[in-house]
This record gives C-alpha cells, structure tokens and sequence, in this order.
C-alpha cells in the first residue's frame, strides 16, 4: 500500500509539475518546476527499489545541473527571452543554416532510431516484478560490484570524459597572462628613445 | 525496518495491542509520523535555541552580558524573538518575483529537515536507516543551496544576487571536499548507512574514526572547516557578508519568511555537527554497555550523541566569533588549491592504509588485541 502511495504522490508530482515547467513563460519559473519533475523521478525510481540511483539522480540534478540551469537562464536573461518565445517561428533563421538543420534533423532520426530498438528490446525481456514492501535487497553493493567487474570498461571511459571536462574548465577558466598595453607602449619608447641617443 | 523507531517500539506490548487492532503496516506508520512531526518540534526549539546560544556566547567572547531579561538568565528571549517575527509586516518588494520569493525559505527548511530522516539519533531512534544514509543526506541538504540562490535572484535586489550567487558557488564548491572526506569514512566502514558507519566505533574513545589512522585526524579537520562553509558560517558568511552586502540573500526578506531562513541555517549547523559526530566522534556511542536495548540506554545514547554535538556547536560559534572574514577568491582557493587536494590524499591513504593493515586502526596496531 505504502508503495502504491509513494507511486501516485510521485506521478502526480512529476505529471503536474510537468505540465506547469511547459505552461509558464517565465524560463526560471520553469527550471523552478524542473525541479519538482526532477525530484519526483527520484520518487519514482524509490518506487523500484532503486534507492542508490534515486539519492544520485537527487544530488545530481537538484545538486548541480539545476543550479547551472539558474545560473545560466540568469546571466543570459530569462526575462528578455519570454517575449521572444512568443513568436518562436522567427527565431529560427538565427539558429542556422538550411544545411546544419539538415543535420541535426538526420541526427535526431537516428538517434530516435537507435532509442526506439533499445527499448522495443527492453520490453520483450524484462517482467515487471512486485516489489516486496519490508525487503528489498539493497542495490549499491551490486552496483559497485556491477562497475568494477562486467561494465569496468564503460566506467574507466566515462571517469575518462569527466576527466577531460574538469581539464577543459580549468583550460577556460585560468587566468590569461596578457601583457597590460601599456607596458608594450613604455618599452617602445624607451626603445626609441636609446634609438635617439 | 529492525533497527528504525518503529520497528523499535512496536516490540513494546501497548504497541503490539494496536498493532492488532489497526493493523502493523499502519501503526508503524503512525509512530514513524508521530515521530516525525516530534523531531521536527525538536529540532526548531535547538534551532532557537541556537540563536540565543549564540548570543550569549559572542557576549561571553567580548565580555558582554547578552541577552538577560527574557525569563532567567535571557533564556526565554527565543520566545520572544518568535513571537516578534510572526507578528512583524511580511513585506515584499514591489519589482519581486513572487512565486520564486515565496517558495525560496520553504526550500532552504525542507532540504534541512529532510536530512533529519536518517540520522542517528541512537542505536532504534532513527527515522529511517537507509541503505544510502550519508549520501542521501549530502543529496537532500543541497536543496539549501538552490533556495538560498533563489531568495537571492527572486528578492530583485543588488544585494541579495550577489549573496545568493555566492551561496550557490560555495555550497557547490565545498560539497567536494566533504564528499571526498566522507568517502574516506565509508571505505573503512564498509558501508553507507549511518547505523553502520556508527557501530564500528563502539566502545572507548580510541575506537572513533578520529583516531583510526593519521588520515583520518587530517580528515576530520577538513571536514569541519568544509561544513562551515557549506552552512554559511563565519569565516565563510560570505553570503550574507553584513560590512559590503547588508544581509546577502534574505536582505529583502522581513517577518516569518526571515525568520525560516534563519531557523534553516541555526537547524543546519545542529545537523552537521551532528553528522561529524556520528562520522567521526563516535556517534552515539557509549563507553560502557548497561541495560542494553531498553528505553534508558537509548535515551543515554542520545544524550551522548547530544552533549558531543552541543560542544562542536560551541566550537562553530566560537570560530565565528573569533576569526575575520574571507574574501571570495580566498574562498575559492582554499576549497580548491587545499582542501580538496588534502581530501583526495586522505581518501588514498585511508585506502592504502584499509588494504595494508587489514583495516585495523592506530590502537589496535600498537596495543594489539587488547585495544577493545
């Protein structure tokens, strides 16, 4: 029964949430309500008895993706983008060419090809089990036993791609050592000046 | 559900008896709620009483008297304090994002009062002893983060963006070194659940992780340092840094909305303390085993998981009131260019030290056996 409550509250959560994060035109009402979408997949996922990826999808989105999300709708003006949405057809020749179009629309068809086979498989193999309410087995050692042994490969290649982010942050972040103009104008005209003497 | 209060009391016979009537599934839910909501109330008064301990205790620090004429001693001034927030003008400003502003101290409580859910307490007053306890509670808590950045942006104020944007770039940064830090403690222990991670360190004082290896007294220094900033605390108030932002993020705010982000921070630092002491000063731990598993050994528990928090809170405003402020590149640096890297190298050493010496600690190395 417990479960069945947690499933309903989550849906509903994310469903309702869902439906206000496309109704608004504020774009930092809507990562506000992302929020509560994000939260309540985290429910959904508790529903599963996955508790090990419904505290990650927590810390992860609600810890850092949506706080970026803010950040970044603030610096660039979510105000200013409200009243552009309302006549979104116009926007569209500032995105790009006919060409990269053509591409992203090839890509997008593959991609949706490629989803659709995975989760056509998906359906064929896994049985929806019932969900014993006292004892579920607790996931996280499997988990780590899991990414250590058959997926060791796909967690090196993915430990790698962060790697890489955190090297190509601190790339852009540092700081430039620059040569101030002026300094460039005083040794010219000492320069000159020697030249003079 | 063994080891959570619920399952605890209903072992006791009125229980069983209502059990019977109502059904196990549903008492257990009562109890669990009934619980709740007390840890809640619980949890707000220390949170009051957070404010007038910190009153009092900056006065003592520059030979003040503080608060006295509330009840004896100042005591009752919390009451006071409450009552003068419900009953003050809740005021907006007019150019205000309304929903943002409202929802933002709701946010900044409930990330707080969630963690709550799977703290040790003692070894059956726990909430929930979930398999994924310290993360779950690194997780929720950084709901605080996204309200103090929406109070910040919503209150439409210079002030209050520039301290809400601090406070979400510090708890980001300083949630690294604490992750990596708590990680260390975990690879000991062997586990994620607090109930776990607290059981290792029964018995005498050289049990607690503190003392278990030299990384682990590196480690719980920058523990304490990174769970001051992650709450906000001097010397780390950058946010709401009073000499150039007047209040950082809640400026703007007035009443019983000032009065909850308040409360979040004073309830924040109570529970942080007390993740310290469960990670690394013993929990809940007693010295000594008598009348094991009735109601007054749970309640010694809890009074000495109390008494060793009160005295790290002691300590929180104590640095508060005695080191000068950061500035923001300071901040970063320190989180980045030291801590981090220090947690990193505790976090090797522990795992070195876990596979070298089997997993023993410093004492049982050089006392051998006879250590317990």
């Amino acid at each position: 029964m417990f479960i069945n409550i947690l499933f309903f509250s989550a849906s509903a959560l994310v469903i309702a949430s869902c439906a206000l994060m496309m109704w608004t035109k504020n774009l930092m009402h809507s990562c506000v309500y992302l929020l509560g979408v994000l939260i309540g997949v985290a429910g959904l996922y508790l529903t599963l008895g996955a508790d090990f990826v419904a505290a990650t999808q927590i810390m992860v989105y609600v810890g850092g993706v949506v706080i970026l999300m803010l950040f970044a709708v603030m610096l660039t003006g979510g105000k200013d983008f409200q009243s552009k949405t309302q006549q979104l057809l116009n926007l569209l020749p500032s995105m790009g060419n006919k060409y990269t179009f053509m591409w992203g629309g090839g890509v997008g068809l593959v991609f949706a090809g490629c989803l659709t086979y995975f989760f056509m498989h998906l359906f064929k193999v896994i049985k929806v089990q019932e969900i014993d309410n006292n004892s579920y087995s607790p996931t996280i050692e499997k988990l780590g036993e899991l990414l250590v042994t058959d997926h060791l490969v796909a967690f090196e290649l993915s430990s790698v791609l962060l790697l890489g982010a955190l090297v190509g942050a601190a790339i852009i972040a540092r700081p430039r050592k620059e040569r101030p103009a002026y300094i460039d104008d005083i040794e010219h005209d000492h320069h000159h000046d020697e030249e003079h003497h | 559900m063994e080891n959570t209060i619920a399952g605890y009391f209903l072992n006791f016979p009125i229980f069983q008896a209502i059990a019977e009537t109502l059904g196990v599934g549903l008492t257990a839910f009562l109890i669990f709620f009934a619980f709740a909501g007390l840890f809640t109330v619980i949890l707000a008064t220390v949170g009051g009483f957070g404010t007038i301990a910190e009153r009092k205790i900056s006065a003592d620090l520059q030979a003040r008297i503080g608060p006295n004429r509330v009840g004896p001693y100042g005591l009752f001034q919390l009451i006071a304090d409450g009552i003068k927030m419900i009953s003050k003008e809740d005021i907006m400003p007019r150019s205000a994002d309304k929903f943002l502003y409202y929802l933002a101290p709701f946010l900044c409580i409930f990330g707080v009062l969630c963690t709550v859910a799977v703290m040790p307490f003692s070894k059956n007053l726990i909430l929930s002893d979930l398999n994924v306890g310290v993360f779950y509670a690194i997780a929720i808590s950084s709901l605080v983060g996204v309200g103090i950045f929406l109070g910040g942006y919503a209150s439409n104020s210079k002030w209050s963006l520039l301290g809400g944007m601090r406070g979400a770039s510090q708890i980001i940064s300083y949630e690294i070194p604490v992750t990596l830090t708590i990680m260390m403690i975990v690879v000991i222990a062997g586990g994620l659940s607090f109930n776990t991670l607290v059981e290792a360190q029964a018995g005498m004082p050289w049990n607690w992780y503190i003392f278990h290896n030299p990384f682990t007294f590196i480690g719980f220094f920058v523990f304490f340092i990174s769970t001051l900033a992650e709450t906000n605390r001097a010397p780390f108030d950058l946010p709401e840094a009073e000499s150039e932002l007047v209040s950082g993020y809640h400026t703007e705010y007035t009443g019983i909305r000032f009065g909850l982000f308040a409360l979040a921070e004073y309830i924040e630092i109570f529970v942080v303390s007390a993740v310290s002491v469960s990670l690394f000063l013993g929990g809940y731990q007693l010295p000594f085993n008598i009348l094991e598993g009735t109601l007054p050994n749970e309640l010694l528990q809890f009074g000495s998981l109390f008494l060793k928090t009160c005295a790290l809170y002691y300590v929180v405003i104590w640095v508060r009131w005695t080191f000068p402020r950061l500035r923001v590149d300071q901040l970063m640096s320190i989180c980045w260019k030291y801590l981090t890297p220090i947690a990193i190298f505790n976090l090797v050493g522990t795992a070195i030290w876990v596979v070298a010496f089997d997993g023993q600690s410093m004492f049982q190395l050089f006392f051998g056996s006879g250590a317990h």
